[in-house]
């Protein structure tokens, strides 16, 4: 890896690193769901100030390409984050219909008091 | 002794009346309680007009969620019975004081109307009646308990059933999945012989391609509550 291509890759980051800290200030994100984005994006730094490293690590898993181990990194941090959306989700979905039922058996007392 | 029918509701305009008129003049000593699911039809405008007992879900919940309601209405109303009754003309109210008595009679926590003891009335599709046999064939495996007719939408429980569903009550397809969960937390099941209409109006929830998904569905949610542990 060039030195130029890790300098412009590091600005990226430290870009996308930036702007999630700015939305997470002005509250659009929920800590919470974007720690697993966090992790990914210090692995990417870590790694594109360390190439070296990349290859050692694809070496011990035994994949031939440095480049697939890339792939194979981004597949499965995708598929963290995806997990977790399901998770949050799942919790969401239960917390209103919760919600749903108590603002009918609210409305159900308030109708009876008139 | 308070008992409550909860009438989960969405768009049963067509029925609705019908179904009243039915408990009204067959289920003499119960409450009944309509539980509107964000029906699109005119079933909200219809009970407002007839000043029937109605609650309104601001949003489209689904049976299980819809039916829930009704059970958490009733726990918090002390009820000591509650039993869900489709909204759609399929049932007969004339049933519901016979399963109150018999359920006092024989001890049940949960007693279940069905379609398959006398074979009598309507008895669905040849496949609809294979996916039944089915699923009463995994819940003896699972439980040891035969249950014939696990799809039945006509179930009555008692106070300590209804505090189990109140608290935890399955989504969508809820009926086979709860009859385990009722069994799992060691209570008592008991069935009845009913006799059932076919739809008089409104349209099943489960189509063809859904059908597919509601076995699935069904079975995994039966599998993983009869791993559930309970006290």
């Amino acid at each position: 890896m060039s030195l130029r291509l890790q300098i412009i890759l590091l600005a990226m980051l430290f870009c996308v690193l930036a702007g999630m800290v700015t939305q997470i200030k002005r509250k659009k994100l929920e800590l919470k769901y974007t720690l697993s984005w966090f992790v990914l994006i210090i692995v990417l730094i870590v790694l594109t100030c360390f190439p070296r490293l990349l290859i050692v690590i694809a070496e011990f898993l035994g994949i031939a390409a440095p480049v697939n181990m890339i792939f194979f990194l981004g597949f499965c941090f995708s598929l963290v984050i995806i997990y977790t959306l399901t998770v949050a989700i799942s919790k969401m979905s239960d917390n209103i219909r919760s919600l749903t039922q108590k603002i009918a058996l609210l409305e159900k007392e308030e109708e009876k008091h008139e | 002794m308070k008992k409550l029918i909860i009438i989960p509701a969405y768009n049963e305009g067509e029925c609705i009346e019908r179904t009243i008129q039915d408990i009204e003049k067959h289920a003499q000593g119960f409450d009944y309680l309509i539980v509107n699911d964000c029906s699109t039809d005119n079933t909200r405008e219809i009970c407002e007009k007839n000043c029937f007992n109605l609650m309104n879900l601001p949003i489209n919940l689904g049976i299980g969620g819809a039916v829930q309601t009704g059970y958490r209405y009733a726990w918090e109303h002390g009820y000591d019975m509650a039993v869900q009754f489709d909204g759609d003309g399929q049932h007969d109210a004339s049933f519901l004081p016979r399963m109150s008595e018999a359920m006092v009679k024989e001890g049940a926590d949960m007693l279940i109307g069905s379609r398959f003891i006398e074979r009598e009335g309507f008895q669905s599709s040849f496949i609809r009646r294979v996916g039944i046999t089915y699923f009463t064939g995994l819940i003896r495996v699972l439980t040891g308990k035969t249950i014939t007719d696990p799809t039945s939408g006509l179930r009555m429980i008692n106070r300590s059933v209804l505090e189990i569903f109140a608290k935890d009550y399955p989504k969508d397809y809820p009926e086979p999945e709860s009859v385990v969960a009722v069994l799992r937390n060691k209570k008592r099941v008991k069935e009845i012989p009913v006799v059932m209409r076919e739809r008089q109006g409104g349209s099943s929830s489960i189509g063809n391609v859904k059908s597919v998904y509601y076995m699935v569905k069904v079975t995994l949610a039966i599998l993983v509550e009869s791993l559930r542990r309970y006290k």
